[in-house]
């Protein structure tokens, strides 16, 4: 168990600036996730932490000792890499046995951890294998048993779930976390699948060209997004420009269209703003002292288990979700629809500078 | 730690690691040193004249009439009337100089050999039909080294009473006979050699097109001659110019052939025998004009070598495949084409894999002279070779030089695909060029080269050439590890670009050293293509002609066979026969080396490439 932390970590491929200034603090057996868009930086960062590449400036630092420049044999971050990494040549023992070796540890010893690790990742009887005899799912639990068999201070996981089918990667998903509790270890995982990583984690620290948006609970970001731009990454959700056209403290009133929604809190300086709704708080039910904008139904999507209303107003679509067929009575294309916002539903965030 | 700065711009690793910076430099300074050095000392040397700078050489061989001949002299062919009555055509070329008859050579041999090596790339990349395996391996055939021998074969098959005659004067009744020589049988000799190289070239980038690249112009309503000639053949043509270039440099720097054909005085109107025979005419210090003259052929073989790159690397179609199985685009002749197939293509292959097929009847025959085939069979040639001790020690010595200079290849090809292969220094570049620089350097350059380096920096020693104490074991050694080089080095570096980095990585992040890393990881999924680039250089190094018959046959104690070979092939005396057993040697450990890298690596085609 470590605590890691990155202080103002900057990386440049070439003219490419990967990272810009990047500051975390990792806890003590957290599974902290970095989720972003490709090429936002997260598997640079998690590069960087292993050892495999180094900062132009910054500092990183596992409880009270800088590891910086350490290299990645003697830093003991251990990574599973998003291919896993298998070498081929080499059984699944001799695979997971490898770190052990080259730490010179007795065999009798080694024979132990490999049946411990093993059993861990229930591959119990797989030793002789080589690694293309094993399914996608199997291959994986290699990969995360060669990492753990060496008590790594800290695991690194790179989209692991990635290269796996649907189902396969639900039940690996459990299966990463169960291990982590087992083992009380620092996992630091990244993943782009916004909800693996609210499933998975303890925090998350959503990232964007380079920069940490936001860190938080999975509950915190979803909910309490602080840039247009988390709050457009988590999730299918309504960003609709608009202007700030009144202030009064720390309520404003705001106008898209020819729509103006007042009392709503906003306290930065910019007047340019997003408003962001999330769909499913959007009632096609009258609600007490709530916003109302009436449109017209541009689309109606089934999905199954839910259905959503596309409405326009104006020229702007505004998406409600619900769970009940009732809801849609009597809405057709083209028809009027009128829907209800909570005012604490609706999150007023300064336009993000492109 | 701290990081270094100079090892991140160097060498890509930001922590500086002896071992990283050793597989960087060790190739590198062997290169500069070996190969690098050697030609700026012979620059230097072309350019002084009574110790100051000066362009008396090259002045002196460019105003000669000799170097340049313009206009040409001589007549294409001359009608000659036998005592019997009978008429014989003497086909020899016309002397415009040694330096444009080289290059007119050479462009023609370049021209006939992307020719046939392309039709018959693309037949047998897109048709189907009976024989084709018969096709696959006598395409190889020519591709067989036997120094000497094949063009002395070559040569045979067309004087007045050989095969060409006995074809088309016996057979077909033309009312005369052709005789080839001079500088039309050097260049006809070379192309018949060298085709197969465009050859593979030419197939591997036929079938690396994407299918659907050819199948969307078909359904776009292009076919047949429209769609070879707007989008098959451009895109397959960096493949075709870079075996052209190839054999350009190849012809350029050929001495076995004109050695073969020096008894026509036009044959010897070459650069590269020029420069081989006033090597061996002269002794102790060699006049600076063999020098000058090196630095115009080095200069001639870099342009083509450097343009082909140019010309390749702005030509990288990447092809955009989003996933889904090729089908390979095969398909039945028709009857035109089976006609083309059967009664051109099938005697001209023939017809190009007589003179191995000669080379082994050479080395059994008991007599051949001015028949069409042998009279008799004997074993004893090839009785003599194994018994005979003076040829015995050229095998060992071959066999010696050529396994170490193996060992080193292998060193330098591991090291300079490691370093340029994995990492993204400023030295990676550099590296990646000077490793293939030896396919643009004649190997007649490297031999000149060494003999002014090594007479001039350590005169008196078993190095210096002019010494009676010279051992030429270590000059060959060096030579043939540049020279064959790039085929190990290209070998390597492909199977390295297939492992991906992370097995490395993590194998690093485990806690390894890059020492076992290296060792224990990375060797050991490479060792086929480390097997097989292993295999081609020590079969090439066997058949190295240039350094060998220069350096190597001055102490006649120490020299290869190829040594022995040129001395038959120049002093009248000597048997043919033997040589040719010897051919017959080299032939049987190619074939077994090729089959053995086939069989074990799975690959084909790895053989001559230049990209």
């Amino acid at each position: 168990m470590v605590e890691v932390k990155l202080k103002d970590v900057v990386k440049t491929f070439g003219e490419t600036v990967a990272l810009k200034g990047v500051d975390l603090e990792i806890k003590h057996g957290e599974l902290f996730t970095l989720l972003g868009p490709s090429g936002c930086g997260k598997s640079t960062t998690l590069r960087i932490i292993a050892g495999l590449d180094f900062p132009d400036r910054g500092e990183i630092w596992f409880d009270d000792s800088e590891v910086t420049y350490l290299s990645s044999s003697e830093r003991g971050a251990v990574l599973v890499f998003q291919n896993y990494a298998l070498w081929p040549h080499m059984t699944v023992y001799d695979n997971i046995a490898y770190g052990l070796k080259v730490r010179k540890l007795p065999k009798s010893e080694i024979d132990k951890k490999v049946r411990w690790a093993l059993e861990l990742v229930k591959l119990e009887g797989f030793e002789d294998r080589y690694p293309t005899q094993l399914s996608g799912g199997q291959q994986q639990r290699v990969a995360i048993a060669r990492a753990l068999v060496v008590e790594p201070k800290l695991l690194l996981l790179d989209e692991p779930l990635s290269n796996l089918d649907a189902k396969l990667r639900l039940e690996m998903r459990s299966e990463i976390r169960r291990i982590q509790r087992e083992l009380g270890i620092t996992v630091i995982y990244v993943t782009h699948d916004q909800e693996e990583a609210m499933a998975i984690s303890d925090r998350i620290a959503v990232m964007n060209i380079g920069n940490i948006e936001q860190v938080g609970t999975p509950r915190e970001i979803y909910e309490q997004p602080r840039t247009e731009f988390v709050a457009s990454f988590m999730g299918k959700t309504n960003v609709i420009p608009a202007k700030v056209v009144e202030r009064e403290e720390n309520k404003v009133t705001v106008e898209f269209e020819s729509f103006r929604l007042d009392g709503l809190t906003y306290n930065e300086k910019n007047d340019n703003v997003v408003i962001v709704i999330r769909p499913e708080r959007i009632s096609l039910h009258p609600i007490e002292n709530a916003v109302t904008l009436t449109g017209k139904v541009d689309l109606i999507e089934y999905y199954g288990f839910f259905i959503e209303i596309v409405g326009l107003f104006g020229e702007k679509r505004i998406i409600a979700r619900t769970i009940s067929d009732k809801d849609i009575k009597g809405l057709k294309p083209q028809g009027e629809v009128t829907f209800y916002i909570n005012r604490e539903d609706i999150l007023v965030l300064p336009r993000q500078q492109l | 730690m701290r990081i270094s700065k100079w090892s991140e711009k160097l060498f890509g690793t930001p922590l500086f690691e002896p071992l990283v910076a050793f597989s960087f430099l060790f190739p590198l300074l062997y290169l500069v040193v070996f190969l690098i050095v050697p030609v700026l000392a012979m620059l230097f040397i072309a350019f002084t004249y009574e110790g100051n700078f000066s362009l008396h050489w090259f002045k002196s061989i460019l105003g000669s009439s000799y170097y340049i001949q313009l206009p040409p002299q001589g007549d294409f062919v001359t009608k000659q009337v036998t005592a019997t009555g009978e008429t014989i055509y003497l086909i020899r070329g016309i002397d415009f100089g040694v330096i444009i008859n080289s290059l007119v050579v050479a462009f023609f041999v370049t021209l006939l050999a992307s020719l046939i090596g392309t039709i018959f790339a693309f037949v047998m990349a897109r048709y189907d039909f009976k024989g084709k395996n018969f096709f696959r391996i006598a395409l190889f055939i020519p591709l067989l080294v036997t120094p000497f021998v094949n063009a002395y074969v070559i040569k045979r098959m067309f004087i007045e009473y050989g095969l060409v005659n006995f074809i088309l004067h016996d057979i077909f009744q033309i009312p005369f006979r052709i005789k080839i020589d001079g500088l039309v049988g050097v260049a006809l000799a070379q192309a018949m050699a060298y085709y197969p190289i465009v050859y593979l070239n030419a197939y591997a980038s036929f079938i690396n097109i994407d299918p659907t690249l050819e199948e969307q112009a078909e359904n776009l309503g292009s076919k047949s001659f429209h769609l070879f000639r707007t989008v098959t053949f451009p895109l397959a043509l960096p493949g075709i110019a870079a075996g052209a270039t190839l054999v350009f440099i190849f012809s350029l720097e050929d001495l076995a052939a004109p050695i073969v054909f020096h008894g026509d005085p036009l044959a010897k109107k070459l650069m590269s025998f020029q420069i081989f025979s006033k090597f061996i005419s002269e002794f102790g210090e060699r006049s600076p004009e063999i020098a000058a003259l090196s630095i115009i052929m080095l200069t001639l073989a870099i342009l083509a070598f450097l343009g082909i790159r140019k010309y390749v690397s702005l030509r990288q179609y990447a092809m955009l495949s989003k996933g889904g199985r090729w089908k390979p685009r095969v398909s039945d002749p028709r009857p035109w084409q089976k006609v083309i197939i059967y009664v051109l293509l099938l005697p001209l292959l023939l017809f190009t894999i007589f003179p191995q097929i000669g080379v082994v009847l050479l080395a059994f025959s008991k007599q051949w002279s001015v028949t069409v085939l042998p009279h008799g069979f004997t074993t004893n040639y090839i009785k003599e070779m194994i018994i005979n001790p003076d040829v015995r020690r050229y095998i060992v010595n071959s066999l010696v030089y050529s396994g170490s200079a193996v060992i080193l290849i292998i060193l330098l090809a591991v090291t300079s695909s490691y370093a340029a292969g994995r990492f993204k220094g400023a030295l990676s570049p550099v590296l990646e060029s000077i490793v293939i620089l030896p396919i643009a350097v004649p190997g007649i350059v490297v031999a000149m080269g060494y003999f002014y380096f090594f007479s001039n920096l350590f005169p008196n020693t078993i190095l210096d050439p002019v010494s009676i104490t010279f051992n030429p074991a270590f000059v060959l050694i060096l030579s043939y590890s540049i020279r064959r080089l790039p085929f190990a080095a290209r070998s390597v570096y492909a199977g390295l670009q297939q492992v991906h980095v992370s097995l490395e990585e993590s194998s690093l992040n485990l806690g390894a050293s890059r020492w076992k890393t290296i060792t224990g990881i990375l060797l050991p999924l490479i060792s086929l293509n480390v097997f097989g680039g292993g295999m081609l250089s020590f079969v090439y190094a066997m058949s190295e002609t240039s350094t060998s018959i220069t350096l190597g046959s001055i102490a006649i104690e120490k020299a290869p066979i190829t040594a022995f070979m040129k001395d038959i092939m120049l002093s009248a005396a000597g048997s043919v026969n033997i040589a040719a057993a010897l051919g017959v040697l080299l032939i049987t450990v190619q074939i077994i080396s090729i089959v053995v890298v086939n069989i074990i690596t799975k690959q084909r085609y790895a053989f001559i490439g230049l990209t």
